[in-house]
């Protein structure tokens, strides 16, 4: 029962992360391969404001949140206005430059071994809870006129601007708010796993990130919290793939892309008017046949 | 002197990364994404160099064959499993570059797979180092910097002066204009895939002698990246430009602040120029075009 519990747990931390990139990747069609290291930030500001300063949990996780929210403002200024390739590259050089600079602060972080003693906070309740919550927040962002303008921009950009949208000012919301969240996600997971180290959060788990999005369905949130539990949940209970899973990953990834390119879901979403449907649909199939 | 000694030291480095980034460019170029997986080949490549070459005890040139063989044979598999059915339904960008991550993940997969977390070295192919009037040059830094020069300038003859060169230059320019003349324009696109493999399979040797051979190894195609985005994407000449000046700005920086804090540096370098001029030395398209 704990390990099932501790699977959980993991899978709705990875959860809040996939729904930050979600907003960033999904909506807005940009691609950061250093958000890893925003969740690095999350967590390393956090585990060390409280170990070493023994700041208390409710001002440390907003620092965290906070700092990681500053640092992509500086990243994304110069990024925002250009071709959306720029991101991509530019996070990437992020990611490896804060893993360096992780190893490097030893006297700090610990350095390649680790931060330890973190206290374990986070539990299958708080983690829970987070996430419903990250949801909630993000599904109705995605419903409000800055949502909409999100995916404006991504379908066309040019189209988008020339109806009056403030292109990197939406691109810079979109990036921030998936920052945050991501940083979030951070902290439960330090605070969850009472040890972080630079080697959890190379570019490899964005990629996956990424990934977990697009295997869910471009512009779907639901999709991508099924595929998050779907992708990470599957080698928790097939352990003896646990060698193949990145190769998995990339075959499943590149079938959905070359026969389903618009993901698993697509745009569907699991609101209540969807799901009104799919159960009148279900009384519909159970009624026998000839009574109408 | 020591200014000249980071120069030569830098101009070796950056010639490798100069393969890295006009084998990512060179793919920017044509197909207008950025090619993620280009790192990953590289491990492949290299790996498989090693294995088929160098740990038969066989010397510098086959091992390099080898290596440029299986990038090239390997990018255009990629390009078939990944980007072709994206090519033809002509479907938003944004598929490639999931397409090209996620091949990626699949080539280091794989090489993870069959070398585990391994660390292998190849075999000593050069002697000494050269001393001359102060400077010390070594023998490794000397043949990487010839070959890759060597291989630049006959990509820069072929791209300008041959029919296929030409034929990529249109694909590159316009892809359905390109295909109304005559010109086949998935052989083109093979083509680039062809190059940009065997430049990633030449690029992982040369980084695999300069460092060790690990599964992480394509990780250091970041480098080939912030070369691009320097010289300005999609640019060629920026590219090799871009990747000289990252090798000796890299080279001075290891030298004097060590080599832990180097990347935080380059990556803020890389930064402030961004601000100052997007395009990049060469200047290239920054902006998304409909």
């Amino acid at each position: 029962m704990t390990l099932y519990t501790h699977i959980l747990t993991q899978i709705l931390i990875s959860v809040v992360s996939v729904a930050g990139v979600f907003v960033l990747t999904g909506m807005t069609g940009m691609f950061s391969l250093g958000q890893a290291a925003f969740m690095a930030i999350g967590a390393y500001t956090s585990g060390i404001l409280v170990t070493k300063l023994s700041a208390p949990i409710y001002l440390a996780w907003p620092a965290g949140v906070v700092l990681a929210v500053a640092v992509g403002f500086i990243v994304g200024l110069p990024t925002v206005r250009l071709r959306r390739d720029y991101i991509s590259l530019v996070t990437l050089g992020f990611g490896e430059a804060i893993t360096a600079l992780l190893n490097r602060t030893t006297a700090l972080t610990g350095g390649a071994s680790g931060l330890t003693g973190i206290p374990k906070v986070t539990t299958l309740w708080s983690a829970l809870v987070s996430a419903v919550l990250v949801i909630t927040l993000i599904s109705l962002f995605k419903n409000s006129k800055y949502g909409r303008q999100c995916i404006a921009v991504r379908s066309d950009e040019l189209a988008a601007k020339s109806m009056g949208i403030n292109v990197p000012k939406v691109k810079m919301i979109a990036f921030l708010i998936s920052v945050a969240v991501t940083a979030y996600g951070g902290c439960l997971y330090a605070f969850y796993t009472a040890y972080v180290d630079p080697s959890l959060f190379g570019w490899k788990k964005s990629a996956e990130w990424v990934i977990m999005v697009f295997f869910g369905g471009v512009n779907s949130l639901t999709g991508s919290v099924l595929s998050t539990f779907v992708l990470s949940g599957l080698p928790e209970v097939l352990r003896f793939l646990q060698n193949y899973r990145a190769i998995i990953y990339a075959v499943l990834v590149l079938l959905i892309i070359n026969f389903k390119p618009a993901g698993l879901l697509g745009e569907w979403e699991l609101t209540p008017r969807n799901l009104r449907r799919i159960i009148a649909r279900g009384r519909r199939v159970q009624q026998p046949k000839g009574v109408n | 002197m020591q200014i000249l000694q980071y120069v030569i030291n830098g101009i070796a480095l950056g010639s490798v990364y100069a393969l890295i980034s006009t084998g990512f460019s060179l793919i920017f170029n044509v197909l207008k994404f950025s090619n993620f997986s280009h790192g990953a080949l590289m491990t492949f490549s290299a790996f498989t160099g090693y294995f088929v070459a160098a740990a038969n005890g066989w010397g510098l040139v086959p091992t390099i064959l080898a290596a440029a063989a299986t990038g090239s044979l390997v990018a255009l598999a990629g390009e078939f499993v990944a980007f072709r059915r994206i090519l033809i339904r002509n479907t938003s960008p944004i598929y490639f570059f999931v397409s090209s991550i996620t091949l990626g993940t699949l080539f280091e997969g794989i090489v993870v797979l069959q070398v585990g977390a391994n660390f292998y070295n190849y075999p000593r192919f050069f002697g000494k180092p050269l001393k001359l009037a102060g400077l010390v040059i070594s023998q490794s830094d000397i043949i990487i910097f010839c070959i890759s020069a060597f291989v630049l300038v006959v990509l820069a003859l072929v791209i300008q002066k041959t029919r296929l060169g030409r034929a990529l230059r249109s694909v590159s320019f316009d892809r359905d204009t390109a295909s109304l003349m005559g010109i086949d324009v998935t052989r083109s696109i093979q083509f680039a895939f062809i190059i940009s493999g065997a430049l990633a399979g030449l690029a992982g040797v040369f980084l695999g002698i300069n460092y060790t051979l690990y599964p992480t190894l394509g990780s250091l195609v970041v480098k080939g990246f912030i070369a691009s985005v320097i010289g300005g994407l999609g640019s060629l000449p920026g590219a090799v430009i871009g990747a000289m000046l990252l090798g000796i700005v890299e080279t001075t920086l290891i030298s004097t602040i060590g080599s832990g804090y180097a990347p935080v540096f380059t990556f803020l370098i890389m930064l402030v120029f961004l601000l100052v001029r997007p395009r990049g030395i060469a200047g290239s398209n920054i902006q998304e075009k409909a």
